[in-house]
């Protein structure tokens, strides 16, 4: 063996600087950790004005001068909550949606319990879903909205335009699954080998924590070791902490999925990839996505890991519509709603587009005087509206808030 | 398949081993009592007279020497084999099997142990060494699972089945775990020997970096890397979705046992209340459906 080049005492010397450093880092952490932190994700006002068993719909009044004419609604996925479209000012994808002068509703699915358990994904996208667009339309007399769906809940979104086309006038869909015939993404390998049944018949629902633990397992080294490296680094600095424990209490808030719904959505998107293939029924009613006609926006994340691109670009050419776009933006799962340089590239799109359909209706209507339009709804029932906002509002009360039934 | 088939006489094994633990007894006492120094060192940690925790020791290696010289020597075991060739062909039966359960798992330990040593290539998961555990699930199925198996009588018998159930359960749920622990070890392993290699690499290039951090993130790397391969090997997948089945076979057995318990208390069981919870969900469907056709109609 040649001759060590080892410079142990180079090594060692900055050792004893680094050891000295992160004394000085826990020495100084006292002070953040212990003193006033501001870390409340979800503050920006809303008020609740549809509620439905577990379901509240959350209206974002816009700021400014309505600049798309048409609401839109936004549609999360069953897993974890949408408190992360709104996780801190200025990295809130609900703000910068108000700022553009949007109509802006978005679902809050709550917390299933096991009353739940046999809730499925017809109750949630034939059920839900569609009272909450019947619900928008009427308040706003409109006959079409704009729909917005994010990872499992653009999934849904997806079934919902191809199952009720005359009530969607745009369809934005952001890192959602279509395709689950890959192998590119681990949770498309892992879940292939499950036997859902039996996880359902022993959980009832889906437990959020055991979720959890699968995605972190997804990337043990990063999620479980260098993330907390990097926070201990760093527990000096007040605002990378304050960020920090947002973007833990959003990870961590993680309602159970319902039982038959986790079962159909496993058994017939992950293991038998129906959806895509126009095979997938909900309730009998087959999903064609050929009848997506409606303008499509489809936009995911080259480093997704968990839906990985080739998950998601499929859908623009399986639907039936022709004014497809699809946009890959280089950022991963997450990023895509959190980091301030993809939201400066994200939402100025988003908006153009939806304007631009917006003017080209207009446009067709000057044209084309507009057919007699027709009551969206026979009765309009008022609903219960009640200004408040999310983090103030503990699990309990939210369960226990009364509102309106559809 | 008996030892004896397997070509070893267990009686000779037997013998080997009593002479074995004697020698290493013995030894050890010796080696004890040449170490004066020592003993006070330790009987001074124990706060324990010296010659109190030295006689103990002392007496307990001679007890062990008599008991284990005697046994060990021809005329004792052959007698002692005669005396169990007297005995019902019950115990008989079961001394096989307690020796037999013993001389496999102790010829896993020495397989175990020949393999202490052998390098791991990196970024490789096949062919890893699971063998034990799936030797400990099959020994265990073998020699341990047929008692929680065996059919219970009585009134209780039915609460007995599933009290032994849960138990069986467990230590399969056990198993599995331990072996799905040991394979999230396995790239902590591997990313070592890398690391081990890389500076190696790094020493004769002379491009040993002074910065810790660079090192950690150089680690850090290396193990993201193995556990991506990993987590797509076919051994990871069967593994896992073992796991999954353990926990989901043991969780349920230990609710069918707390339902048991649970009948004498005024409490609902998830049975019960799903059960409710089924016929509450179809009442509120129908009723919605209902209410939208009135809606339609007015």
């Amino acid at each position: 063996m040649s001759p060590s080049k080892i410079p142990v005492d180079m090594i060692l010397s900055k050792l004893a600087e680094d050891v000295e450093k992160s004394q000085d880092v826990i020495m100084q952490s006292q002070d953040v950790l212990l003193g006033p932190l501001e870390t409340d994700i979800a503050t920006t006002p809303y008020e609740v004005v549809y509620e439905e068993d577990r379901v509240k719909l959350k209206y974002y009044a816009p700021i400014t001068e309505t600049r798309i004419k048409t609401p839109l609604l936004m549609v999360y996925a069953l897993i974890n909550r949408e408190t992360m479209l709104d996780l801190q000012p200025g990295r809130s994808v609900v703000q910068n949606f108000m700022n553009e002068g949007v109509e802006l509703y978005m679902i809050d699915w709550g917390y299933p319990t096991r009353k739940d358990k046999f809730v499925s994904i017809d109750d949630h996208v034939n059920g839900y879903i569609n009272n909450v667009v019947d619900f928008i339309r009427r308040r706003h007399g409109v006959d079409k909205i704009n729909l917005m769906g994010i990872c499992m809940g653009g999934t849904f979104s997806v079934m919902y335009s191809a199952l009720h086309p005359e009530k969607i006038k745009n369809l934005i869909t952001t890192v959602t699954p279509s395709n689950f015939d890959t192998d590119k993404g681990l949770l498309h390998v892992w879940m292939k080998g499950v036997d859902v049944d039996r996880m359902v018949g022993t959980w009832g629902n889906m437990p959020g924590d055991l979720m959890n633990f699968g995605f972190l397992l997804l990337n043990p080294a990063r999620l479980m070791i260098d993330k907390y490296i990097g926070f201990f680094e760093n527990m000096n600095n007040k605002v990378f902490v304050e960020n920090f424990i947002r973007m833990e209490k959003w990870i961590f808030d993680s309602p159970d999925i319902p039982g038959e719904t986790f079962r159909q959505f496993i058994t017939d998107c992950y293991q038998k990839n129906l959806l895509i293939q126009g095979k997938m029924e909900l309730n009998g009613k087959r999903i064609d996505l050929k009848k997506v006609t409606m303008p499509l926006m489809n936009i995911y994340g080259r480093y997704d890991h968990l839906v990985p691109p080739e998950a998601c670009d499929r859908l623009t050419k399986s639907v039936g519509s022709k004014d497809t776009e699809d946009i890959c933006l280089d950022t991963g799962h997450i990023g895509i709603y959190v980091s301030s340089k993809t939201q400066k590239e994200l939402t100025p799109r988003i908006f153009d587009w939806l304007e631009k359909r917006d003017k080209d209706e207009e446009k067709r209507r000057v044209v084309k005087p507009p057919a007699k339009k027709k009551k969206a709804a026979k009765s309009e029932r008022q609903p219960k509206a009640s200004a408040r906002t999310g983090s103030s509002v503990d699990k309990k009360k939210r369960a226990n808030v009364g509102g309106q039934k559809a | 398949m008996s030892p004896k088939d397997n070509g070893w006489d267990p009686n000779s094994l037997l013998n080997a081993w009593i002479e074995a633990g004697t020698n290493y007894w013995l030894t050890a006492a010796n080696n004890w009592t040449a170490m004066p120094n020592m003993a006070e060192g330790f009987t001074g940690i124990f706060g324990m007279p010296k010659s109190q925790s030295m006689d103990s020791w002392l007496n307990s290696a001679k007890m062990w020497q008599t008991m284990a010289g005697g046994l060990g020597a021809p005329d004792m075991m052959e007698s002692l084999l005669k005396g169990a060739g007297a005995t019902p062909e019950i115990t008989t039966k079961m001394l096989r099997v307690v020796w037999g359960g013993y001389f496999n798992l102790y010829q896993l330990w020495l397989k175990k142990l020949g393999k202490i040593g052998e390098t791991t290539e990196a970024y490789k998961f096949e062919n890893l060494d699971q063998e034990v555990f799936k030797n400990w699930v099959e020994l265990y199925e073998k020699e341990v699972q047929p008692y929680f198996h065996m059919p219970q009588v009585g009134l209780m018998r039915f609460y007995q089945e599933r009290m032994n159930l849960v138990m069986d359960k467990f230590n399969l749920y056990r198993a599995a775990m331990s072996e799905f622990l040991h394979l999230i070890y396995v790239p902590l392993e591997k990313s070592v020997h890398v690391m081990q290699e890389k500076f190696d690499e790094l020493s004769k290039e002379g491009r040993l970096s002074e910065n810790f951090k660079d090192y950690y993130n150089m680690w850090i790397k290396i193990l993201e890397g193995h556990y991506m391969t990993l987590f797509k090997s076919p051994e990871y997948l069967q593994t896992l979705s073992r796991t999954l089945s353990t926990v989901a076979e043991f969780k349920t057995a230990q609710h069918e046992m707390l339902v048991d318990a649970m009948k004498s208390l005024p409490i609902p069981t998830n049975k019960d209340m799903d059960d409710l919870y089924k016929e509450f969900y179809l009442l509120k469907k129908k009723v919605k459906e209902l209410e939208k056709k009135l809606e339609e109609k007015d």
